[in-house]
Parts: C-alpha cells; sequence; structure tokens
C-alpha cells in the first residue's frame, strides 16, 4: 500500500481486478451447463439437447427462465431465516474463493503494472481453504433448515465427508507450500516458470504426481461430484439437502456448483500446472498478458472437461468406501509425498 | 477515525455480540452458527491487527473445523430446543454476575494500562512478525522451540486419550 496516495483511478483497477472474475464466473457457469448435458449425451452414445438453437446452445437461457419463474417454496416447517440463507453462502463461497488465483501475468499500461490477480495475499492458500471450508456451512444448514429427513441426511453425510477429504487435501497442497516455500499464489507460478534443460517446465505435478493425484481426488468430493455425490444421491436421498429447495434458490446451489467445478479447476492449474504461465514464454506488453489469460483459461478449461467426463464415466462409491478412500487411501498417500517433497527440498538445498 | 479502525470496531462488537447470542440463544444449531459469526469477525479484527496468519488459521480451525463437528454432533444426535434449567440457586446469578464484573474490570485495566491500540503498517512497533508466515515460523522453531514441541506432545496425547475412549471394548 506505500505511501502514496490511492487516487480514483488506482481503486477503479483494483475494483475491476476484482469484479472482473466475480462477475464472469456465473455468466460462464451458462455455456458449461450445456457442456456438461452434451457432455453427458456423448459418453452415454444419446443426442442431448438438441432443440434450442443451433445444437441446442440456446437451451440453457430456457433453463435459466424457467428456473427464475417458477414458484419459490419455503416448506412450512423450515427454519425461514437459515433456509434462505444456505443457497446464499453457497454462492458466496463458491464466488469469493477465486478473488487469490492468478488468472494472468502482469499488464503494463501508461507507467502502470496491472497484476491480474484479485489480491495476491501473503496468506493466498490458506485464503483458498479457510473459505472452502465455510462453504460446507451452505449444504449443512440446507439440510438442517429444511426440516426434511431427505434433506438431514444429506447434510450430515456432506459435512462427514468434507471435513475428511479437506485433510487430505490440505495435506496435499502443504507440499506445493513445502517447494515454493510460500503461501502467495504468484510465487507458486513463478517457481513453476523455470524448467529442466529448457524445454520440461518444472510444474509440480511431475515432482509431486501422488500429491497432484490426491489434490485433484479430494477436489471431487469437495465440490460434491459424483464419484463423490453422496450428499445428494439421487437414488437414496431424492436430492439430498437441496431436496426441499425450488426455482432460483435450487439454482443458486446449482450455479454454486458449477463455479466451484472452475475454481478449483483453475486452483488445479495455478498449483500444479504453472497457471498462465509455459516453458519459454515470457509475456510481454498488452498482448502477452491477454495470451497469459487465454493460456490460463485453456489449461482450466481441460480440468474442467475432466470434471465432467468422470462425472458420467464413474459410479458413485458407497459411504463406508468413501470413508475408506479418505481416510486410509488419500491421507496416507498426501503424508508420504510431503515427506518426499520435504526430503527433496532438503537435498536441494545441501546441493 | 479511519477506516480500519471503523471496520476494526464493527468488527469487535460483532464479535461481542454474537457470542453474547451463542450463550444466550436456546436453540442449539443456532448457537453454532452465532458461534461461527463471532469467530469470523475475530478473523476480521485479526486481518486489521496485521495478523493475516493467525486470520486464516482462526478461520480454518476454529469456524472450518471444530465448529462443523459440532453441528455434525448436534444434527447426528437432533438436539431439539433447550429447556431452561429447573434447578440452580439465585445465589448463583448473584456470584456469576459479581464474577462477570471483576473480570471486565481486569480487562479494562489491563487495556488501558498497556496503550491497546491498532498498528499501521509504518508503525515502528507493529508486530511485523505475526505478519509474515515465514518470520513466524523461523521464530516458532527457534526461540520457542520447546514450548512448540510441548504442545505439540499435549495434543498428541489429548488425540491417543480420545482414541482409546472411543473406541470399542474388543471382545477378550
Amino acid at each position: 500500500m506505500g505511501g502514496d496516495a490511492l487516487t480514483f483511478l488506482d481503486w477503479a483497477i483494483v475494483a475491476l481486478r476484482v469484479a472482473l472474475p466475480v462477475l464472469l464466473l456465473p455468466l460462464f457457469v451458462v455455456p458449461l451447463t450445456w457442456l456438461e448435458r452434451r457432455g453427458a449425451a456423448f459418453i452415454q452414445d444419446r443426442p442431448g439437447p438438441n432443440r434450442v438453437g443451433p445444437f441446442g446452445l440456446v437451451q440453457p437461457i430456457a433453463d435459466m427462465i424457467k428456473m427464475f419463474f417458477k414458484e419459490a417454496i419455503t416448506p412450512t416447517s423450515a427454519d425461514r431465516f437459515l433456509y434462505l440463507l444456505a443457497p446464499a453462502i453457497a454462492v458466496f463461497a463458491a464466488l469469493s474463493t477465486f478473488a487469490v488465483v492468478p488468472y494472468g501475468s502482469i499488464i503494463h499500461v501508461a507507467g502502470r503494472e496491472i497484476p491480474m490477480i484479485g489480491a495476491d495475499l501473503s496468506i493466498g492458500i490458506l485464503y483458498i481453504f479457510a473459505i472452502t471450508s465455510l462453504s460446507v456451512y451452505a449444504i449443512v444448514l440446507a439440510g438442517w433448515a429444511s426440516n426434511s429427513k431427505f434433506s438431514l441426511m444429506g447434510g450430515i453425510r456432506s459435512s462427514a465427508q468434507i471435513i475428511s477429504y479437506e485433510l487430505a487435501m490440505t495435506t496435499a497442497a502443504a507440499g506445493v507450500i513445502l517447494a515454493s516455500s510460500s503461501f502467495r499464489l504468484s510465487d507458486v507460478i513463478a517457481m513453476q516458470q523455470r524448467t529442466w534443460l529448457g524445454v520440461i517446465p518444472q510444474w509440480n505435478v511431475i515432482p509431486q504426481f501422488f500429491g497432484f493425484v490426491v489434490f485433484f481426488i479430494s477436489a471431487f468430493a469437495e465440490t460434491n461430484r459424483l464419484p463423490f455425490d453422496l450428499p445428494e444421491a439421487e437414488a437414496e436421498l431424492v436430492a439430498g439437502y437441496h431436496t426441499e429447495y425450488s426455482a432460483m434458490r435450487f439454482g443458486a446451489f446449482q450455479m454454486a456448483e458449477y463455479v466451484n467445478v472452475m475454481v478449483v479447476s483453475a486452483i488445479t492449474t495455478t498449483l500444479y500446472f504453472g497457471g498462465w504461465s509455459l516453458p519459454g514464454f515470457h509475456p510481454q506488453g498488452v498482448l502477452g498478458a491477454l495470451a497469459s489469460l487465454l493460456i490460463f483459461m485453456a489449461k482450466s478449461f481441460f480440468f474442467v472437461c475432466v470434471f465432467i467426463w468422470v462425472r458420467w464415466t464413474l459410479p458413485r462409491f458407497r459411504y463406508d468406501q468413501l470413508m475408506k478412500i479418505g481416510w486410509k487411501a488419500l491421507l496416507p498417500l498426501a503424508l508420504a509425498n510431503l515427506l518426499w517433497i520435504a526430503a527433496l527440498e532438503i537435498w536441494r538445498m545441501r546441493a | 477515525m479511519t477506516a480500519g479502525r471503523v471496520i476494526f470496531d464493527l468488527a469487535a462488537a460483532a464479535a461481542i455480540v454474537f457470542s453474547g447470542l451463542m450463550v444466550v440463544g436456546r436453540n442449539p444449531v443456532r448457537s453454532v452458527l452465532s458461534l461461527v459469526v463471532a469467530f469470523f469477525a475475530l478473523a476480521v479484527c485479526f486481518v486489521l491487527l496485521l495478523a493475516p496468519f493467525i486470520a486464516a488459521l482462526q478461520v480454518i480451525v476454529y469456524a472450518g473445523a471444530i465448529l462443523v463437528l459440532f453441528l455434525f454432533v448436534l444434527m447426528l444426535l437432533n438436539v431439539g430446543r433447550e429447556q431452561p434449567a429447573k434447578t440452580g440457586h439465585p445465589i448463583q446469578t448473584v456470584l456469576g454476575s459479581a464474577a462477570v464484573l471483576v473480570f471486565a474490570g481486569l480487562l479494562l485495566g489491563m487495556f488501558r494500562s498497556s496503550g491497546a491500540r491498532i498498528p499501521t503498517p509504518a508503525d515502528p512497533v507493529a508486530p511485523s512478525v505475526l505478519g509474515d508466515p515465514a518470520a513466524l515460523a523461523r521464530l516458532l522453531y527457534s526461540d520457542y522451540l520447546l514450548h512448540f514441541e510441548a504442545i505439540s506432545i499435549l495434543l498428541l496425547a489429548a488425540l491417543v486419550g480420545a482414541f482409546v475412549l472411543a473406541r470399542r471394548e474388543s471382545a477378550s
């Protein structure tokens, strides 16, 4: 923050840096729902939505209009305040996680340096975990406040699931923190810009492959996506924690899920795949900055596609299997990864 | 008053109010949620005291893990509204109120004598160590290593103890 007084323009730039991704992410949800339904249809060898507009592209708009104009029903025995608060927390947590993720390099315009990141906090990774740990309240509260057995079961399952997988996820990410010796996400990317032999990028995924695997699997559990969507398992729990929600309140949960998928993909890209960087790519000028933005989006888009692909390929786990995988497979693997990275760092310091 | 001071006062007030609501509330789930808000407000205070690392830990550990566990247990046991206690003696109210007053007086006196105030980044006495995770870690693993290890052992003992207590008796 320095000694210089902030001008109006500085404030505007900061506001834009924060607001732009937050406004764009919900917009990206629209094509994403289309992609998910068409992807599902492709995997299951059926046409999917193809009636509204070319290739069914306008279908999400029609769905959105439907959601906005349906009747919003509140169960009579619900805890009204918490019932309405829950979807708001879901959207808040999903959108505010992105604030510390760098989505591009630095733009130099008119003597100003504008880093393409909401806020480059010194505790960036911890901030992400703090906000994601709050997102569980949305599901738990929705389950409890609806005053319905199916919702409550979904809420209870979810709290157990998220606590279990958060541990593995955090331990896996600790490997990245150790390797870059910083919580700051721009430092994490800067470290990954180096190369081995000039061609192989020093992305964290190479030395920490198992850390990446644990992180990515846990990400599925944290976003409640198949094969870990037990909180809403439709075959047993109707729709789990959002059984009693209708219209746009249900839409809010749906939107939060898709935003979470995008944010988790962006974080995976940043922690393990070099973020907006590519080996030998040194962005210069506005065009270079835009190119870095595109690289970041392309990498994140790849992981979004993996999310869709996995959802329609794997069956759901049983609850005891879910707990067993979390505690007996992922957590020990994450701890082993952490030890391995620690040994690597000591060796690097000695050399 | 700077903007930081205003936000700090608001957050501190929120922390006190919601802590009070937690105690007074009759609905256990709402009490837990009041405590979540209080912890979040405390985290905001930590940020303004230039200790973002502690703020993050506050949210991750307390709001994100411990209170979720509380909620989990409350929901699993399906605890309803709490009934007002029937037993109890009027002397408890009197003694309790007196203890609160004495404690508040002590706290106030301590703050006044120590001249507690919000630090600014330019402040020479600002606790910069708290703001920088690396500096904090260096301090923890050098000057305070013994304390750090002692707490680790204490936590480990608690963990093992909880495990022994919760474990089912094996058929022997």
